[in-house]
């Protein structure tokens, strides 16, 4: 009887399409990959290892957690709601969406809601969703479910995008990935500005202070929670850390894995709903889901609760780079939002072994996964207890495991000889002389139903087997004696070469740094400011710009623009065309800027503009995230974000497109 | 003084290549070692263990402490996953059992995969085998992944006299063996064998050298069906210079390969 896993594994095997965008996916994501861990050598595996306990401790004492965390969101402002099962997220959802008349939805990645199907729900009741990832919008423009935990149209190639494109947007087609890109841009911009509600996925939680991480690259992200006048964000109870320095190490380990960044382009923080008056948004809510994780906390597979959803794990699997994500099915051929590796562990763990456990056995058990883990959990002894029958059902006794019959009667057979050397001895003498009354030839040639015959012959057990020839070469050794093999020291294992600190100033790190992530990196004297910055909006023909108020602004930076022409606003204007800011602080390891929202400076300044120009004192620079976000201005902002490179996306085969919804030009004018 | 080591041949090797386990005991005598074989040996459990039937792997696990715990000297492995499964995998099986798990931990330490234990814990650095031609080396995943083996057989392969070691595209990605895997998922494994093969035919190699039969027995099962005439060895085929391996007769293969 052939299962929904197994046809759906035939099919993928089957489409050619796909197959060349998985290798494309597992070639160049590994490239990436390994190119951004390449300078850390040893260290990247103390990460690993202190991310692994800061991960263990939190899930261990998660109830702590949680409390401490909601607690301090409350106290921030922050509406949370606690849905112990998916139908009450929906509802909570449904009932924000209704007490505050929302028609319009912009939604950015959340992988909590394609588990607990939210868009159908709110579809339902007649409430637009949008996707705003351009995988998730492609992929929901094609009515079907992501591919991939944070790649979802990593089984497309650019050319049936443009196909879907010009069935759904009307668009001429084009397989161009930046016009494509550009269509995506339009169309999503009207519904970012008139959309009632921004709902989010959560990155990270912070328990010590409230905080919400989102990390993202493409800008859909920081508009979601920043335009709307609502923002919804959807959390898994797990997703918690204990501190801002816990952030920091898994800021270091997050986008490495997940896309070869030293950062992402955009890590947001959030606490509060907006403090500028009339900004936006005014409502925040945080539906923190449990759907079985509680439960799986008390199994022993409570190790994927460690996850923190990088796609390592799927983009090294070599059974994923067969099948991509939308062959992971269900008993029932039921779509599993989670995929690969770390999906077959937290399916079965999540919804029940019964309809997700055969999962597990698509495995080869080679560890890459593991390997990969930025968190060293130890995928393949979760996937051998799934397989074992353990499940997140609070009991820790094994259960029966879930082998085919055959597999199982076949393995008994061979554990009912192999506990016995006399039975074990006739087992192989047997097998020895019936497999000569099959063939003549070393080979055999099993029928395909038996798995192994399908592509593979099998080697003829042998007359006698080693355990007869042994003695026979005992006896024979002795003279060989004088002929000894050369011996050394065993090889110490050499030190590899720590990260050398460059000592280079950090001033120069920074702007080399900017200028790897695509940013512009302009140095001047501080009486020259006004005159830098109008020279840079001249020189690309700007006409109107948004600014912070001139006081938060450098004294008279701002002065040389007017004789120009050009208008200034200060109210989010979303047809500027430059939007100028200072920055809390930069980040010499990184590249990247630290923007706080105040009031006179909202974020949407650094968001809406297709060009944005920070002004930097050189003396703001500091040294690494975990520095920056221990600063006390943004501990305590509302809302702060780390801007890293002009916005961007590789949602189209991987290809990388600068300028999504986010700038598409960063200009940093830096004084010292 | 001679080391007494006790061999753990495998049921694969027991079974199916004998030839393999004869050249383990040549290099291992020729490393000044003397080998024991405890016969009443059979499997590490760990074909039942991966199929998640932890009953039955116990059971073999049991039988494999109580036979070797009555010998004295380092567990040597001819395969790393067998070596994987009773240094790491043993302690999952008897978890919630006090009485077994020292046991378990004794044996652990006393087991060594062969090319590790040559290496690391008889420091050899060369062995007097000499082959005339290309050799690719393929990364089994438990030793490399779970043991951290991976340069120890490297460095044994780069001395043999003659030999030109080249690197196998990807080396380090599974066969898609698996155990049961292959026989469960028999699509997915040869979508992963498809990969492997392609790799040792682009690598332009004469042999390729594994260090578990496991990926042997697949690969080389694989390459037949094909009828291509590359095949992977044992390592200890390779280092023992009085084996069949190398009275095999290379030069033809070789011709084959390439019009193949």
């Amino acid at each position: 009887m052939t299962t929904p896993f197994r046809r759906s594994i035939r099919q993928s095997l089957a489409n050619s399409q796909l197959q060349q965008a998985l290798d494309a996916n597992a070639e160049r994501r590994a490239h990436a990959r390994q190119e951004a861990l390449q300078r850390f050598g040893a260290e990247w595996d103390a990460l690993r290892q202190q991310a692994h306990l800061v991960r263990a401790e939190v899930i261990a004492h998660l109830d702590h957690y949680l409390e401490q965390f909601t607690a301090q969101a409350q106290a921030n402002g922050i509406q949370v709601h606690h849905a112990t099962s998916a139908e009450q997220a929906v509802e909570q959802v449904l009932q924000i969406c209704k007490k505050n008349q929302a028609r319009l939805v912009a939604k950015s990645k959340s992988m909590v809601s394609e588990e607990i199907h939210l868009n159908q729900a709110l579809e339902k009741r007649g409430i637009r969703v949008v996707e705003t990832d351009l995988g998730e919008f492609i992929v929901q423009l094609r009515g079907e479910h992501p591919a991939h935990i944070i790649t979802p149209a990593v089984h497309l190639r650019r050319q049936e995008v443009g196909k879907t494109f010009q069935e759904k947007l009307g668009i001429p087609y084009t397989d161009e990935i930046p016009a494509l890109v550009q269509a995506a841009r339009q169309t999503l911009r009207k519904v970012f500005l008139e959309s009632d509600l921004g709902i989010s996925g959560v990155n990270f939680g912070v328990a010590e202070d409230g905080t919400l991480c989102l990390v993202t690259n493409e800008g859909n992200g920081r508009m979601v929670v920043t335009l709307p006048r609502l923002h919804i964000a959807l959390m898994g109870i797990e997703r918690l850390l204990p501190t801002r320095q816990d952030l920091a190490l898994m800021l270091r380990l997050l986008p490495r894995s997940a896309t070869g960044q030293k950062l992402s382009v955009y890590t947001s923080l959030i606490r509060q709903p907006s403090i500028i008056p009339s900004g936006t948004p005014t409502q925040r809510h945080l539906i923190l889901l449990d759907n079985g994780r509680q439960r799986l906390r008390n199994s022993p597979l409570r190790e994927i609760l460690y996850c923190i959803r990088c796609g390592a794990c799927l983009n090294i699997c070599p059974v994923f780079r067969e099948i991509g994500g939308h062959a992971y099915v269900g008993a029932h051929g039921e779509n599993a939002p989670y995929s690969g590796p770390m999906g077959a562990a937290l399916m079965p763990g999540l919804f029940g072994r019964s309809d997700f456990g055969h999962l597990a056995r698509a495995s080869s058990l080679c560890g890459a996964c593991k390997e990969a883990c930025p968190v060293d959990i130890d995928l393949p002894s979760l996937l051998l207890r799934v397989r074992a029958g353990w499940q997140a059902a609070g009991e820790r006794q094994p259960r029966a495991a879930n082998a085919p019959f055959v597999l199982q009667t076949a393995l008994r057979l061979f554990t009912w000889a192999a506990t016995n050397p006399g039975r074990y001895d006739l087992a192989q003498r047997v097998a020895g002389a019936l497999s000569r009354l099959l063939t003549s030839d070393q080979w055999m040639r099993l029928p395909a139903f038996t798995g192994w015959g399908y592509s593979k012959d099998f080697p003829r057990p042998a007359s006698r087997p080693f355990r007869d020839r042994f003695p026979s070469l005992n006896a024979s050794r002795a003279q060989e004696e004088h002929d000894r093999p050369k011996r050394a020291q065993p090889e110490q294992e050499k030190n590899p070469p720590s990260v050398v600190e460059s000592t280079t100033d950090q001033l120069e790190r920074f702007a080399d740094e900017l200028r790897q992530v695509g940013g512009t990196f302009i140095r001047c004297q501080r009486a020259d400011l006004p005159d830098c910055l109008a020279t840079c909006l001249q020189e690309r023909g700007i006409d109107s710009l948004l600014a912070w108020e001139a006081e938060l602004l450098p004294t008279g930076a701002l002065e040389q623009i007017p004789p120009l022409g050009i208008q200034i606003s200060h109210h989010p204007d979303p047809d500027a065309a430059a939007g100028i800011t200072g920055a809390l602080a930069a980040i010499a390891e990184t590249g990247s800027l630290l923007l706080a929202e105040q009031p006179g400076a909202p974020l949407a300044v650094s968001l809406l503009p297709r060009l944005h120009i920070v002004l930097l004192d050189a003396h703001q620079i500091v040294e690494s995230v975990a520095e920056a976000l221990s600063l006390p201005q943004a501990r305590a902002a509302s809302s702060a974000v780390l801007i890293t490179g002009p916005s961007r996306t590789a949602d189209i085969e991987m290809s990388l497109t600068i300028g999504v919804h986010g700038p598409a030009e960063l200009v940093v004018i830096c004084w010292d | 003084m001679a080391e007494n080591v006790q061999l753990f041949i495998t049921c694969l090797i027991d079974t199916l290549y004998p030839e393999v386990g004869e050249s383990v005991v040549r290099v291992l005598q020729r490393c000044g070692v003397s080998v024991e074989f405890p016969s009443g040996q059979t499997c590490c459990g760990q074909p039942a263990f991966n199929a998640g039937m932890r009953h039955e792997a116990r059971r073999m696990a049991e039988h494999t402490i109580r036979v070797f715990e009555a010998t004295r000297g380092a567990l040597v492995v001819p395969s790393g996953s067998c070596a994987a499964m009773i240094r790491h995998r043993y302690a999952e099986l008897f978890a919630d059992d006090p009485q077994w798990l020292p046991r378990v931990q004794n044996l652990a330490e006393r087991t060594y995969e062969l090319t590790e234990f040559l290496v690391d814990k008889l420091g050899i650095t060369a062995l007097r085998a000499a082959f005339p031609g290309t050799i690719a080396y393929h990364a089994s995943c438990h030793l490399l992944r779970e043991l951290h083996v991976d340069r120890q057989p490297r460095l044994l392969l780069q001395t043999i006299p003659k030999a030109r070691v080249i690197e196998l595209p990807a080396a380090q990605e599974c066969c898609g063996f698996g155990g049961v895997f292959s026989v469960e998922h028999p699509e997915l494994s040869t979508a992963m064998l498809e990969r492997k093969i392609h790799n040792i035919l682009t690598s332009g190699a004469d042999v390729v050298v594994a260090c578990d039969t496991g990926c042997i027995m697949h690969i080389n099962g694989g390459l037949h069906r094909r009828r291509l005439p590359t095949r992977v060895f044992h390592i200890a085929q390779v280092l023992d210079e009085t084996g069949t391996f190398n009275q095999i007769p290379f030069k033809p293969d070789k011709q084959q390969s390439k019009t193949a």
